[in-house]
């Protein structure tokens, strides 16, 4: 490079217009990235998590069989108060059929 | 998200399909295995814990009470009949008070012999459950007779109020 290309570079930076950037520029750009990272994390991060749990074999048998067992428990439970309502029904019946509650 | 959303619903729907099919299929099954009792009394044995004993006592005098039951409830269905007869004819309305008295003399005789009945069935049994079986009984037969007259009064009181 010689001297004339070097006064040209000179005068050619010295010529360009450089705007004056805004105050706190750089942490506004910074907060940006920050917020734009993080914002799809927070909107699906529980309902993935939940799903990927559901998916996990070992805990969707685990979750099946309580279901089964719950509701088996619970139904034999209710199964015997309605048999067992059925037969105190059929006595009252069968010793005061002239006085029950025909409902 | 979406794909996690529908796994979630998928599941959801899953598990309660799940319980449902138990529960009604359990209910079911135990309903039908429980349902079969040997005879009436097999109720009573099983809710206030009798010994076969006090079971056998008591059949003697359900098997003794049943026949005299029947027989006052046909009397008493024979005079319902005559009463519609003469509700329907419309004729002689001087006989429906006559028919009434009747049948409401009838009941009070079923029912005194009904409570006679429950009384020595209770004493038949251990004293804690013969109070439980009274108990039951009086709110089954004259609980029913009790509900109807509550709402009754309470109509009445309703229509005078306007």
């Amino acid at each position: 490079m010689n001297i004339e290309d070097s006064k040209l570079s000179v005068w050619l930076r010295e010529s360009r217009a450089t705007p004056a950037l805004p105050s706190r520029f750089q942490e506004n750009v910074w907060r940006r990235i920050e917020s734009t990272a993080a914002a799809p994390e927070k909107s699906g991060n529980w309902l993935d998590a939940l799903a990927a749990l559901i998916l996990r074999p070992r805990l969707a048998f685990a979750g099946v069989a309580l279901l089964l067992l719950t509701g088996t428990l619970l139904g034999a439970q209710s199964g015997v108060q309605t048999a067992r309502h059925a037969a105190q029904m059929r006595y009252v019946a069968a010793v005061a059929h002239e006085f029950t509650d025909r409902q | 998200m979406k794909r996690s959303l529908l796994i979630l619903l998928a599941a959801l729907a899953l598990g309660a399909a799940l319980f449902a099919g138990a529960y009604f299929a359990a209910h079911r099954a135990s309903e039908l295995c429980c349902a079969r009792p040997a005879d009436d009394l097999n109720w009573l044995q099983l809710e206030f814990h009798l010994s076969n004993a006090e079971l056998a006592r008591i059949r003697e005098l359900h098997e003794g009470y049943l026949p005299q039951c029947a027989e006052r409830c046909a009397r008493i269905a024979e005079k319902k009949r005559e009463l519609d007869a003469l509700l329907g004819s419309g004729t002689n309305a001087t006989g429906v008070p006559v028919k009434q008295a009747e049948i409401a003399a009838l009941r009070a005789e079923c029912q005194s012999n009904m409570l006679a009945h429950f009384v020595a069935v209770s004493q038949a049994m251990p004293p804690a459950q013969g109070d439980r079986y009274l108990a039951e009984m009086k709110k089954f037969t004259l609980g029913a007779h009790e509900k109807i007259e509550q709402s009754m009064s309470g109509d009445c009181v309703h229509e005078h109020s306007h």
